[in-house]
């Protein structure tokens, strides 16, 4: 495939031998012109289908029930829906909470993509550097925690935690001190449950990024008596970057949207609703009270938001020579 | 930005379609045939077996009656029930005919058109005649009734009984009594709390509101208008958060708490208090408390006085969509009847809704005296409004509570601003 | 990684190893917290004194899990469910990840940014949309109203993923096997696909684990059908708010998580071996 332009992928490095005039072959373009235009779609067809019947019409739905007062009793058909233009747009924009709970999302969930792949990432690393035992018992740790449902692991979180019946408070000594009474301690508390539970995806993956790279290409580094930091950043983070690439847009997606850990560890959204976060403002604003038309204006602007990120983030990557 | 543009067109592809409207379903019964099958949906409860034993009774005593007919009951899980009942109203196909449904949905769900209107037949059932006033008011939306009491729970003064006798405490006659006694509890025993208490426990701080006179809302018009900021309910408000602090319960740990916390603060051994209901008992069996803890009702204003309690509890009611309505109805008769009411009480603890049920069951088992007391003594119910789901779910009156425990606003300010969401949500 | 172990000083490698065992304990720490919940008698599980051992460990919270009436049917349902999702949402991803990566077309990059979007919307606003949809496929109640949604929801994140397995066979592979006169679908089939198995194996764990934990669409979809539940509804019956039975939590989640565990155990080598694959390129 021409796009591809590492050493390794590139034919001539790969397949010197005289075979049948390869060569000729190249120069004609190679694989991508034996294929009818409509090749590659075809491969896409299945997926499309899948994506565009159970996704993009749903979401179609979704736009326009944003535009309709659309609640329990339109959706069963107690009452007519009735076409009420931006009303739902207007009522949540004009909501000063709601700039409130974004801004406290972005930089929440922004930690937590940072805390998330920081935390998976150097593990990664620890891994490689140590033997078979301790490897597997940190490995199977790790796995362990991913395993477990959200909502469990939040509980968990929630009783390790107590001031009262809580088994941390005693170990570390801090006597019946709240973790969830002052607002940053009840999102520290919130983010190291989603560091927990959401690093072992990355440090797996990391870690194989990491085995998978040759192992001359590290010896050489370290011999050269490059930092561990530094082989990280010039070698081996350039090797994995189709890895954390994918990662980091996923880690970005399921905290932006994180719910289960707030719901649970902060009853709700913290006291007085000092630990909001947008999905959570949602449930409480729309979907636990069937509010349906509001809740799909709230929908339909956390992807615009999710969706701008994503795009900026792929625009950085492109500026930067990657492919995607 | 090619990508941007085409999501774009996407978009705009959505506005010019808006015209039509976005999928809803068609409710609605076209039949009541006599015979063939009647699906029923039960709260499956922790422990659920005594409960499926005397619905197979109730089950067999029906089909005994209707010989065409065969009942087919489903336990569906407590917390998934919201979604399982918005299923059932959105595909009819899929509806039961009769369901238990918690007392405080009542109104939304017959806004969603889900609940058939059975007051003709609920006034010529002879048992209603019994039927507890406030167990009444719960399946009653516009003077109609929408279903019958299954069960009733209410809440009481929890107080542990060696703490209580080794301090030399009697238990609270008055409200301000509670306060006094849980300020002592607190500086003769500092591991505990003197009455453990929750900012998030809104059915325990209502009878702080009921007993100063003050209420949620008041009837205006069709609707409601919030009067949490009345004088008296500020009373009440301030009562209640006069509790929080290093006195007694500290903000830091009590603001954060709902009324399962505080059970389980109390039934931990942690508090002298704790307001908990009559279906909290297995809790309190099990926890550290057993054996060391008495119930009296939660005492008012004044001495003699018993503070309004909150009365929840379950409902059965026929959905709208039903095909075998004659039928359903005769079967909500039969489970939410006295004899299955007693037996319910036997195996499962659950309150009957009949007083003279009620009054029976009471003389066999001496530990729900005080919340029989606390029934009879009148009870309050939330607005009956279809606006009470969303406040409740919204979770302002619990802010509310918050922000003056943890010293963001005081009560007059707190209320009003409560106040006035609350009315915001009853005007849409 | 043998060369370089060799280059690591000895006290730093068991400086390192040291602080892995210790992460490893605090990692696996709420684990045990569950399990040993779970074997806790009623009252201990949120006793006055958190230790952290039982004196008088109890069955009683896995016994009101088993006595779930059709657990093993749950069991089952969990299952196929799972399976099925993983299979199929494999074997699409697979086609879809070739054509984005050894084709260039128009759209390609809006294709790939389709497949994210979806995940970017609440779950709980789509359920609606979602309910609908399913109810007009005649699908409400089965088990292919769970299957549907979570193919849809699990595709993007395989898709991506498998993007670099599918990049790293060399191109001269495809060139050489069209020299020999393989058909197209030959070459996808007996040989990009073998070769890529490794990767699909290590993306499927993704989609099993979201699939398996999911309640949200199991609850919305199976209204009337028991015998089609599937198991976080087990795990569904011990969460109430007044009287919460959090040793029942415990003790289900436990159920959950184990045989999770086990596959993961299993196939752990395979995993870092396949997710490996994604970065030879």
């Amino acid at each position: 495939m021409s796009g591809t332009t590492t050493a390794v992928a590139s034919p001539a490095a790969t397949a010197p031998g005289p075979k049948d005039g390869g060569g000729g072959r190249e120069r004609r373009g190679g694989a991508v012109r034996r294929h009818p235009r409509w090749t590659p779609w075809l491969y896409l067809l299945p997926a499309l289908v899948v994506i565009g019947g159970l996704l993009v019409y749903p979401i179609y739905q979704l736009g326009l029930i944003s535009l309709f007062h659309y609640t329990q009793a339109q959706a069963s058909g107690g009452e007519p829906a009735t076409f009420q233009g931006f009303a739902n747009y207007s009522e949540l924009l004009g909501d000063s909470q709601f700039w409130d709970v974004l801004l406290a999302t972005v930089l929440f969930a922004g930690a937590c993509v940072i805390g998330t792949l920081a935390v998976g990432c150097s593990l990664a690393v620890l891994l490689t550097r140590i033997r078979a035992v301790p490897r597997l018992a940190l490995m199977l740790a790790a796995l362990g925690a991913w395993a477990t449902p959200a909502i469990t692991g939040s509980t968990v979180w929630v009783f390790l935690f107590d001031p009262d019946f809580g088994p941390v408070n005693r170990i570390l000594g801090l006597g019946d001190h709240s973790w969830t009474y002052e607002r940053m301690s009840a999102f520290a508390l919130v983010f190291f449950e989603v560091v927990w539970c959401s690093f072992p995806l990355v440090m797996v993956t990391t870690y194989a990024g990491i085995r998978a790279i040759p192992a001359e290409v590290l010896e050489a580094a370290s011999l050269d008596g490059a930092s561990v930091f530094r082989i990280w950043r010039s070698v081996m983070a350039p090797m994995l970057r189709p890895i954390l690439i994918v990662v980091t847009i996923q880690s970005i997606i399921w905290d932006f949207k994180v719910f289960t850990q707030i719901y649970v560890m902060t009853g709700g959204g913290g006291i007085a609703g000092q630990n909001l976060v947008l999905n959570v403002y949602a449930y409480q604003k729309a979907f636990s009270s069937s509010q349906y038309g509001l809740g799909s204006a709230i929908g339909v602007v956390m992807l615009l938001i999710l969706l701008g990120v994503t795009l900026v983030y792929l625009r950085l990557l492109r500026r930067n020579g990657e492919e995607l | 930005m090619r990508i941007a543009a085409s999501v774009a067109a996407l978009g705009m592809a959505g506005l010019a379609a808006a015209g039509c409207a976005p999928s809803t379903s068609d409710g609605g019964a076209k039949e009541d045939e006599k015979s063939g099958k009647l699906r029923v949906w039960l709260f499956r409860e922790v422990g659920n077996k005594p409960k499926e034993k005397v619905v197979d009774d109730v089950v067999a005593r029906y089909e005994k009656k209707h010989k065409d007919v065969t009942v087919d009951v489903q336990y569906i899980p407590v917390d998934s029930r919201a979604e399982k009942i918005k299923g059932a109203l959105n595909d009819p196909e899929s509806a039961p005919d009769v369901i238990e449904y918690g007392n405080t949905d009542t109104a939304g769900y017959v806004k969603d058109g889900g609940l058939a209107d059975i007051s003709e037949e609920f006034a010529d059932w002879g048992a209603t005649s019994q039927t507890d006033k406030t167990a009444k008011e719960s399946v009653t939306v516009d003077g109609k009734q929408y279903g019958a009491p299954l069960f009733v729970g209410v809440r009481a003064l929890y107080y542990r009984t060696d703490v209580f006798k080794e301090l030399d405490l009697k238990p609270p006659e008055t409200l301000g009594e509670i306060a006094s006694t849980a300020k002592k509890i607190r500086e003769k025993k500092p591991e505990l709390y003197g009455i453990a208490v929750g900012g998030a426990y809104t059915y325990g701080a209502m009878p702080f509101v009921w007993a100063h006179g003050g209420e949620l809302a008041e009837p205006k018009g069709e609707e409601f208008a919030a009067a949490v900021d009345s004088p008296e309910a500020r009373k009440g408000i301030k009562a209640y958060t006069d509790l929080f602090g290093d006195d007694n319960c500290p903000a830091g740990k009590c603001a954060k708490m709902g009324g399962n916390e505080t059970v389980e603060a109390f039934a931990g051994g942690k508090a002298g208090m704790a307001i908990g209901g009559d279906f909290n008992r297995q809790a309190m069996e099990d926890g550290a408390v057993k054996g060391k803890y008495g119930v009296v009702p939660l005492p008012g204003v004044k001495k003699g006085d018993i503070a309004p309690a909150f009365a929840g509890g379950n409902n059965i009611g026929v959905l709208k969509s039903s095909d075998h309505r004659t039928l359903a109805v005769d079967f909500l008769k039969e489970i939410a009847g006295k004899r299955t009411q007693e037996e319910l009480f036997s195996a499962m603890g659950f309150l009957p809704t009949f007083s003279d049920t009620r009054e029976k069951v009471a003389k066999k088992e001496p530990f729900v005296e005080p919340f029989v007391e606390t029934l009879d003594a009148g009870t309050k119910f939330v607005p009956v409004s279809p606006a009470w789901g969303e406040i409740d779910a919204s979770l302002i009156l619990p802010g509310m509570f918050q922000e003056i425990v943890s010293g963001k606003k005081d009560v007059e300010g707190a209320s009003g601003d409560a106040a006035e969401k609350m009315d915001e949500v009853f005007r849409k | 990684m043998r060369p370089s172990r060799s280059l690591i000083q000895k006290p730093w490698r068991t400086a390192a190893e040291l602080s892995a065992l210790l992460i490893a304990v605090v990692v696996a720490f709420p684990l045990y917290w569950m399990v040993l919940s779970a074997f806790k008698p009623a009252g201990e599980v949120r006793g006055d004194r958190p230790v952290p051992w039982t004196l008088s460990p109890s069955l009683d919270s896995f016994r009101r899990v088993f006595e779930n009436e059709d657990f093993g049917r749950y069991f089952v349902n969990s299952v196929v469910v799972a399976l099925s999702v993983v299979v199929v949402s494999a074997l699409i991803a697979f086609l879809a990840a070739t054509a984005v990566t050894r084709f260039r077309f128009k759209l390609r990059t809006t294709v790939l940014v389709l497949f994210l979007v979806a995940q970017m919307v609440p779950v709980e606003a789509l359920t609606i949309p979602m309910f609908f949809l399913m109810r007009d496929f005649g699908a409400l109640n089965s088990l292919l109203s769970l299957v549907l949604p979570h193919l849809a929801f699990s595709l993007p994140f395989a898709v991506w993923m498998l993007r670099g397995f599918v990049k790293a066979v060399p191109d001269s592979l495809e060139e050489q096997a069209f020299i020999d006169g393989a058909s197209r679908t030959r070459f996808l089939w007996q040989i990009l696909f073998p070769l890529v198995f490794p990767g699909l194996v290590a993306t499927s764990v993704f989609s099993f684990i979201s699939t398996w934990n999911d309640f949200l669409f199991a609850k919305s979809f199976i209204i009337n059908e028991p015998s089609n539940q599937t198991l976080p509804m087990a795990l569904l019956v011990f969460f109430d708010k007044e009287t919460p039975d959090w040793g029942g939590v415990m003790a289900a989640s436990t159920v959950m998580t184990i045989p999770v565990l086990i596959f993961f155990v299993a196939v752990h080598r395979r995993l870092v071996s396949g997710l490996g694959g994604a970065v030879k390129d």
